[in-house]
């Protein structure tokens, strides 16, 4: 044993390490995989075999803009996440206990309270008779009532309402650990803020805003009740039309190949960011 | 010096300044939903004709109302349990292991989440009744654990990977068990991970509608159940009024838990 | 290990919550809320009297759900509330069971709403609502109206799912006579739709319709009518015009291989009786599909139903719309898209 390799000790808990993820991944398997599979092999067999769900698919220019609508969204939901987010998990990293606290509690209330509460609150506050409106004319800001909801503007507000905590709980969790000093040195060497910020801090955080941007961006993708609730016709996202597909019109077929196309392109985007961003340790490990 | 608040001059006001803005955009559905549930418009007209406690009287007096509320939270916890030690062995293999197709283990563990639910919702219960568990709480459970699983891989192993290893290197020359040293050790460390994926899977299990509309049967009617059906149907602010109950719960607990952290600082 | 513990504490937790289960007779399914609390009232809880039969309420209901059941054979629903056109349709895919007329008595129903698979859960119409607080005089009586935008600026309202209605509206609107209208001519309808289609605001469920017209954010519109009394009763002015209004019906519905069949049959002679049609519609709003129901009712109650305007009533075909489902569809969820 001791003369197989340099350091059996780490040798040895690397393949435990592998072992360990074996319970989620039969749960995954049996539970998951089996179960998706068979729907999605339904794409290819219903209402007939062949391919004639994914050439629909293809021909029919609303899934086309459908698919457009959901990554449209998910990015922008993503971009203004993290913008928001950013400073809150900052603050939360620096702030004296008290505050943070303070910032902290107001975060886990509003993940408390509802979704589909929240969702709804949403939508009685847009509305064009909606208080955010009747606010802002009475202030004399705007003359006419903005549209706010049923649109573009109405998910994205909704969404990024919604996935702020997910980006700011793994990014403070991230900045916590990054170790004060690490800055102190870099300004000893002569650092600006500014450089300090880009050079160091930024890069060190770069994996909390990996992992909370994944999780938004993906979690978005499938997203059902907030674009159901507030947004147009115009902007419907793909987990919106499936669940009419499989829910109502009953053709499982179709829904199937429309999920499987989402499943295929998401999986593409996921395997370009390990590529060129290096980012398989960034997006889920850190 | 951008990581200790006292040296970071005016930066700090400018962070202090956008968090609280953040904050106030986070609250504000929230108190607009307490405000309503005292409001007496049916139609959740704002500000409303006048106030009432009206809709707390039929909350209480529905019992369903409670009893979803519990279901709901047995559901969560257990989800979260179940998701969190699940998760947790996940993050080290996919952390410390050295493995070939780990990659693509991570990539796999993903999947759940990209997958709009009721596609797994439907696949899943299509399953479920042709083993028996539909309609069963260890159904309910698999299916939430399965949607809430990579929500406790991706904090837990991003935490797991920022943890300086040399750490619990340390306690193992120091005598302890590699196993000793990870409990004791590694898990406090990684401690702020733990809580962001029980948060986001007991939340994710908590605020679940679609797959927990197949998922549902008589005895099990979870809270989004209800309201999903109570919101389409009635929009009674008896939801507002449940929401707003569970505000002041969160409310209480938060401060039960900060007058614990406080006493034992003393 | 870690995994085998949860879920056999997971196990073991669900078996104590299973046990206490009730002697379950059988199961009904409908859409929540206060609709289906008026079926326990007026059709499961008479029946718990006279025939000690248990109805344990589950819901909402999900065609989806529907057909995993009926796909699977391990069906849990005996009778279900749905939609007209589904009902049609899901016949046609062998997802339901023949109902049993020698229980259910078939003689006063309403044959509009009455298949070998489906009776009617109750009717309604869609009607032309509107606020008359934001409007004052000046209201809309006919569809055609709801497309005048120099008589009548702003938002209005339709329902937003592909579903009988709003395309027979379209064309009504634009003149075709309602001996005419199907099969429906789907290129003028959509014609017609987009001179209004940026100011129309969808409306997805029947309590968000009465949102939208309560608080004003869309004053007139395309409405069920129950729902403008629920709107009336609650103080808000709103008013109604049953000018070419357009009916159809919830139907109830026996998946194929549904376990307590027995059962079922006997709660839809309940439902579908003169007095369990009478009680649903006074605790409703919506008319009874029983053709006995409304001289057992108050008559105050009764006048404002739909069948008491039905000299302005015109029927959706539901069984062209069951016929053309995926088709129209595909057709609307495209012309929405655009």
């Amino acid at each position: 044993m001791t003369t197989a390799t340099a350091n059996p000790a780490a040798d040895r808990s690397r393949m435990k390490g592998a072992a360990l993820a074996l319970p989620a991944l039969l749960l995954l398997l049996g539970f998951f995989v089996a179960p998706v599979l068979s729907l999605l092999v339904q794409s290819v067999t219903e209402p007939s075999f062949g391919l004639q769900n994914y050439r629909e698919l293809i021909a029919t220019p609303t899934y086309a803009t459908v698919f457009f609508n959901t990554f449209l969204v998910a990015t922008l939901v993503t971009f203004f996440a993290l913008v928001l987010g950013f400073p809150v998990a900052w603050a939360l990293a620096v702030l004296p206990p008290r505050w943070a606290g303070v910032i902290f509690a107001v975060v886990l209330l509003s993940m408390w309270t509802n979704l589909l509460a929240r969702t709804y609150a949403w939508m009685v506050l847009l509305q064009t008779t909606g208080v955010v409106n009747k606010s802002l004319m009475a202030l004399g800001i705007i003359d006419t009532p903005l549209a706010l909801i049923n649109n573009l503007t109405g998910v994205t507000i909704g969404m990024v309402y919604i996935m702020l905590p997910f980006i700011i709980l793994p990014m403070q969790a991230t900045l916590r650990t990054i170790d004060p000093a690490t800055l102190q040195a870099a300004a000893l060497c002569g650092a600006s803020r500014w450089q300090a910020f880009w050079r160091v801090l930024l890069p060190l955080a770069l994996p909390g805003i990996a992992s909370g941007g994944l999780i938004v961006f993906v979690m978005s993708l499938g997203y059902f009740v907030t674009p159901a609730l507030l947004g147009g016709t115009s902007n419907m996202m793909l987990a919106e039309l499936i669940a009419q597909l499989v829910q109502s019109l009953l053709r499982w077929g179709m829904g199937g190949a429309a999920a499987f196309v989402l499943l295929v392109i998401t999986l593409a985007l996921y395997a370009v960011q390990v590529r060129y961003l290096g980012a398989g340790r960034t997006a889920v490990g850190g | 010096m951008l990581l200790t608040f006292k040296t970071m001059g005016a930066l700090r006001w400018v962070l202090v300044g956008l968090s609280v803005i953040v904050a106030i955009f986070l609250l504000v559905p929230v108190i607009f939903i307490v405000a309503l549930s005292f409001g007496s418009s049916q139609w959740l007209a704002f500000p409303p004709p006048g106030w009432t406690l009206r809709w707390y009287q039929e909350l209480l007096a529905d019992p369903r109302w409670l009893a979803s509320m519990l279901t709901s939270a047995k559901i969560a916890a257990l989800t979260t349990i179940c998701a969190v030690t699940l998760g947790l062995l996940t993050s080290f293999a996919l952390v410390r292991g050295n493995f070939r197709g780990r990659e693509t283990l991570r990539a796999a563990f993903l999947t759940p989440m990209i997958l709009p639910v009721v596609v797994i919702g439907v696949a899943l219960y299509a399953f479920f009744l042709r083993i028996g568990l539909n309609g069963t709480l260890t159904g309910f459970v698999i299916a939430h654990t399965i949607l809430a699983l990579p929500f406790a891989i991706i904090p837990i192993s991003n935490a797991l990977e920022a943890f300086d290893k040399s750490i619990e290197d340390a306690a193992i020359v120091c005598g302890a068990s590699p196993w000793e040293a990870r409990l004791r050790v590694t898990l406090p460390g990684i401690r702020h991970g733990l809580f962001a994926g029980a948060i986001f899977s007991f939340l994710l299990s908590w605020d679940e509608v679609v797959v927990a509309i197949f998922m549902a049967s008589p005895t099990l009617q979870t809270l989004p159940v209800r309201i999903w059906g109570s919101l389409r149907q009635d929009l009674s602010p008896v939801i507002a009024a449940a929401s707003a109950l569970l505000v002041l719960l969160t409310i209480c607990l938060m401060i039960v838990a900060a007058l614990v952290q406080k006493g034992r600082q003393k | 290990m870690t995994n085998f513990k949860t879920t056999a504490l997971a196990g073991v937790l669900a078996s104590a919550a299973l046990t206490p289960a009730l002697a379950q007779d059988m199961v009904f399914t409908s859409w929540g809320g206060t609709t289906q609390d008026a079926q326990q009232k007026a059709w499961a809880e008479p029946l718990a009297e006279s025939d000690g039969l248990n109805v344990l309420m589950d819901g909402p209901t999900d065609y989806g759900k529907l057909k995993a059941m009926v796909d699977s054979g391990n069906v849990s629903w005996d009778v279900v509330d749905v939609e007209m056109d589904f009902a049609i349709k899901a016949a046609e895919e062998g997802l339901l069971e023949p109902l049993d007329f020698d229980v259910i008595g078939r003689d006063d129903l309403d044959p509009r709403f009455t298949t070998d698979h489906a009776v009617g859960s109750f009717y309604y119409a869609f009607v032309i609502g509107y606020n008359k607080a934001v409007l004052g005089d000046n209201t809309p009586e006919t569809w055609a109206d709801l497309f005048d935008l120099e008589a009548f600026p702003g938002k209005r309202t339709f329902y937003k799912w592909s579903a009988p209605g709003v395309l027979e509206i379209a064309l009504l609107a634009d003149g075709v006579s309602a001996e005419d209208l199907y099969p429906l001519d789907l290129d003028r309808a959509f014609a017609k739709l987009d001179t209004i289609k940026d100011q129309i605001v969808w409306w997805g469920g029947g309590a968000q319709s009465q949102q939208l017209l309560a608080s004003g954010e869309a004053p007139l519109g395309q409405f069920w009518n129950g729902r403008i009394f629920a709107v009336q009763q609650t103080g808000v002015d709103v008013g109604i015009s049953w000018q070419d209004n357009l009916t159809t019906a919830d139907a109830l519905v026996v998946p194929k291989g549904a376990p307590n069949k027995d059962a079922a049959m006997k709660f839809l002679a309940r439902a579908s009786s003169p007095e369990g049609q009478a009680e649903m519609a006074a605790l409703s709003g919506y008319a009874p599909t029983n053709l006995k129901s409304p001289e057992l009712m108050d008559p105050e109650v009764a006048k404002t139903l739909p069948d008491a305007h039905e000299d302005t009533q015109i029927d959706l075909d539901v069984a062209w719309w069951a016929e053309n489902r995926d088709m129209l569809a595909d057709r609307w969820y495209a012309w929405q898209a655009e």
